[in-house]
């Protein structure tokens, strides 16, 4: 456990327990690491592990996901298979070993300060803010509004995405279907909150893609609520040691008036105001 | 099992030039930070990263704080890695007020990298590094990075040439004091050999060997290499092979003791440093994609 309550990321051995699609697009993985003290938090909603082929097999770098859950040793990740490594993990059935290292990154708050939580996430982005609706979605201020975000409704992971969720997907619907609405996810929140946005005051956290992040940024400035989102930046370490990872942070005092900060320490999660958009890369690299 | 030749405790002290260290097996500069995040760290059967450990290379400073190279900094090769961090680092004053007394404090056994673009300013930086280290117990020496080939106005083209060499490792107080003075050599050149004996001529008690070698690598999607400064430093596994046909080089034709750096991902591997007669190793790349790989060698080298 460090010294602000966050436990000490761990590197262990896994084993892969399941690993299997939940929708035409996202896999599941459950992964059992030994260890984890009971009673105790084993990750905070928005940190990640830095996932491993043992041995011979490894990658020359970890592959980041974000923790989906982690109960009873058992860690969940949801991932898209897109390259090398992740499309090696989609074919990992039971019984194979993985390394591990994790938890890793700053988390979104915990306390939402009395304000509504606005929860959007957008595909693989899902983890994060699922997890957080899970462990604080229900003591928050005010019921919170979480939205998700797929390319057509066959990508919804709807074992994961059930009653608590709305749902937006930018491939149109077949007629009848009322699990979802057609569109962008922000549109989706913004037509959600409706007038109601006028007299509640919320906080809205926020992972997805890059273009579904600026506009989320945007959302949140127009209405004058605290945003946190989580980046993805493309890493090494994981941890910290190889400043490969960095995002450009506000820092009035510097020359240039920013300073790269590694996304994978001192994120992935950033308070928007904390970042530097105006020297951002459409991708977020400085 | 060990091979029969290696009956060397990798975690007992051993000296370099005037100073002893605590081990053999070490990290790299650059792929372990300052040393000084693995506290908060835990593996199975270990109490910590540094279990083990002779050395923590501290991620090379130059006398101002740098900010680094555009992104993407990394690639992925399929046994390697290319990086263009582009040195960014606190700068000496940091690392003299905070750094240096934070690892002293661990007890972190440490090296300070250092680089700079003239041999004044190694002057200078070695005089600093000297006189904040001057009472600490744990560390243990510099490293004079003459060598990294992805910052465009530096160390790169410096260190190819054994006159330069010999002028930063004089102006770096040419090995004088108590503490050891190496110098990092970059493969980029024909003749290692003639670098690593005009270190040793100007006072340098070993060489680190080597430094990354020069790589590119070409995004199709763009048709453009994948790096914005084209060149990256190439390292992990696939530069083993490469590595120890350096240090061999060194080894039979400069009368320097060598610190074997490149491609180390396991005990075998650092083994194969050692039988060429490298007097220590530094684990680098394979230090990022796990914190307890050098430990965890240590261990191994240590009880077979
Ligand atoms: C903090 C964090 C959390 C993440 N959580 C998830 C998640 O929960 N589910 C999920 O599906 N994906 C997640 N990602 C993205 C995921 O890490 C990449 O999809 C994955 O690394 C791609 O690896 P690859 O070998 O398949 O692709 P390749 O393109 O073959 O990978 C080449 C290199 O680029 C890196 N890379 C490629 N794409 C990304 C990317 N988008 N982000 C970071 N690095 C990348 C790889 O790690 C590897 O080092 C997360 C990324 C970060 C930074
Ligand atoms: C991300 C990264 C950053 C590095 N930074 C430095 C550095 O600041 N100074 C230095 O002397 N070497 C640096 N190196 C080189 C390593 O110390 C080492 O010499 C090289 O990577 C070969 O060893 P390896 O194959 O074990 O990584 C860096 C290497 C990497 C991969
Ligand atoms: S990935 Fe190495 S510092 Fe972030």
């Amino acid at each position: 456990m460090g010294p602000t309550g966050i436990p000490s990321p761990c590197s262990l051995v896994g084993e892969v327990m399941a690993n299997g699609p939940v929708s035409s697009g996202l896999i599941e993985m459950h992964l059992r690491v030994p260890g984890g003290s009971a009673g105790q938090p084993t990750f905070f909603p928005g940190q990640f592990a830095m996932l491993n082929r043992p041995g011979a097999s490894a990658w020359t770098f970890g592959r980041p996901l974000s923790i989906l859950a982690w109960e009873g040793g058992v860690v969940r990740f949801l991932y898209r298979a897109v390259g090398r490594g992740t499309r090696e993990l989609a074919g990992l059935g039971a019984g194979s070993g993985l390394t591990f290292l994790g938890p890793l990154g700053n988390p979104f708050p915990a306390e939402t300060g009395g304000l509504r939580p606005v929860l959007i996430a957008g595909g693989v982005g899902l983890p994060p803010i699922w997890s957080w609706l899970q462990l604080y979605g229900a003591r928050a201020g005010g019921p919170a509004l979480a939205c998700f975000g797929a390319r057509s409704v066959e990508d919804v992971p709807w074992t994961l995405v059930g009653d608590r969720w709305r749902v937006a997907v930018e491939e149109a619907l077949a007629a009848g279907d009322g699990r979802a609405s057609t569109g962008l996810v922000t549109e989706l929140v913004t037509a959600e909150l409706g007038d109601s946005a006028l007299d509640g005051a919320c906080c809205v956290m926020a992972c997805g893609p890059w273009p579904m992040l600026r506009a989320v940024r945007d959302l949140a400035a127009a209405r004058g609520w605290p945003c946190w989102l989580s980046l993805e930046e493309h890493m090494g370490c994981g941890y910290g040691v190889c400043k490969g990872c960095v995002v450009p942070l506000r820092e009035p005092s510097a020359d240039v008036g920013w300073r790269p900060a590694t996304c994978c320490q001192e994120g992935p999660v950033f308070p928007v105001d904390a970042l530097a958009w105006d020297v951002m890369q459409p991708e977020g690299s400085p | 099992m060990m091979p029969a030749w290696w009956r060397t405790d990798p975690c007992a002290p051993f000296r370099i030039g005037p100073r002893e260290f605590p081990g053999r097996i070490w990290t790299a500069s650059g792929c372990f930070a300052y040393g000084l995040t693995g506290h908060e760290m835990t593996a199975p059967g270990y109490a910590s990263p540094y279990e083990g450990l002779g050395a923590v290379v501290t991620k090379t400073i130059t006398p101002e704080p740098r900010a680094g190279n555009p992104m993407p900094r990394l690639v992925e090769t399929p046994a390697g890695a290319l990086n263009s961090i582009g040195l960014e680092n606190v700068g000496l004053r940091e690392f003299v007020r905070d750094v240096m007394p934070r690892l002293e404090a661990a007890a972190v056994p440490f090296v300070a990298s250092i680089a700079a673009t003239c041999p004044e300013q190694f002057s200078d930086l070695a005089r600093a590094v000297q006189t904040a280290g001057a009472k600490m117990r744990h560390w243990h020496g510099l490293e004079l990075n003459l060598s990294c080939p992805n910052v465009a106005e530096g160390g790169h083209d410096f260190g190819k040439d054994p006159d330069t060499v010999a002028a930063c490792v004089s102006a770096a107080g040419g090995g004088a004091g108590d503490r050891a003075l190496l110098v990092k050599l970059t493969p980029n050149v024909g003749d290692i050999a003639a670098l690593a004996r005009a270190a040793a001529a100007a006072g340098a008690h070993a060489v680190s060997a080597v430094n990354t070698f020069v790589g590119l690598d070409v995004d199709l999607a763009t048709g453009r290499p994948c790096l914005p400064r084209r060149f990256g430093g190439y390292s992990g596994a696939a530069i083993l092979p490469l590595a120890l046909a350096k240090v061999d080089e060194i080894v039979r034709k400069a009368q320097v003791p060598v610190v074997g750096v490149g491609g180390i991902g396991s005990a075998d591997d650092a083994l194969k440093y050692f039988a060429l007669g490298a007097v220590a190793v530094q684990v680098g790349t394979a230090q990022m994609r796990d914190p307890f790989c050098a430990a965890r060698i240590a261990r191994q080298l240590q009880t077979g």
